[in-house]
């Protein structure tokens, strides 16, 4: 369990531009819908985009606060 | 250096299956939604694909993860390469990409 506020300040630690929101799955905090905007991802596959957000949140996926997540990473661009 | 057996085993995995989702539990009991979207994702295109569990076997689970720097799980592999899960399928999907590798993969 994690609250939107803590896992967007995870998010823009790696990525301080980013504009993150956070959709809760199941009611219960740890299952997540994410949308991520940042320019940190220009130039960037969709695969290198998910690793970037996942190594963002890898703390709190290691210890179990997320359980799940569904990414949507985006530039500014909207590409 | 004698090669590690699990990475052989993967390795051998990738390459018989062209369609491959390790995920979570069993074609019969998927026991993770992320991994029953992912079989649902390819039953429609009606090629055959393999699920591996991942579950009962951590070293193998953390083998896998290292070689494709990806800590989740399920973790798809079409035709040898590493196409992560169903976030980076969909919008695959949306460009028209899914079936001309798929129609690649199984010629």
């Amino acid at each position: 369990m994690i609250t939107t506020e803590t896992l967007t300040k995870y998010i823009q630690q790696a990525m301080p531009d980013a504009s993150v929101s956070v959709t809760d799955r199941t009611g219960t905090m740890d299952h997540f819908n994410i949308r991520v905007v940042s320019d940190a991802f220009k130039g960037k596959n969709l695969l290198d985009r998910h690793r970037l957000v996942y190594s963002a949140l890898a703390e709190p996926m290691k210890d179990g606060r997320i359980h799940a997540l569904e990414i949507k990473a985006e530039t500014t661009d909207g590409v | 250096m004698a090669a590690d057996p699990i990475i052989e085993e993967i390795e051998r995995e990738i390459k018989t299956h062209k369609i491959l989702i390790y995920g979570k539990g069993t074609k019969a009991a998927p026991m993770c939604g992320f991994t029953r979207e992912t079989m649902q994702f390819f039953d429609k295109y009606g090629y055959p694909y393999e699920l591996i569990d991942a579950l009962p076997n951590p070293a193998k689970r953390e083998a896998l993860t290292k070689m494709t720097n990806w800590p989740t799980l399920p973790k798809v592999f079409i035709n040898g390469k590493f196409y992560g899960d169903t976030d980076i399928l969909d919008p695959m999907e949306k460009k028209g990409e899914i079936e001309p590798l798929l129609k690649e993969a199984f010629k």
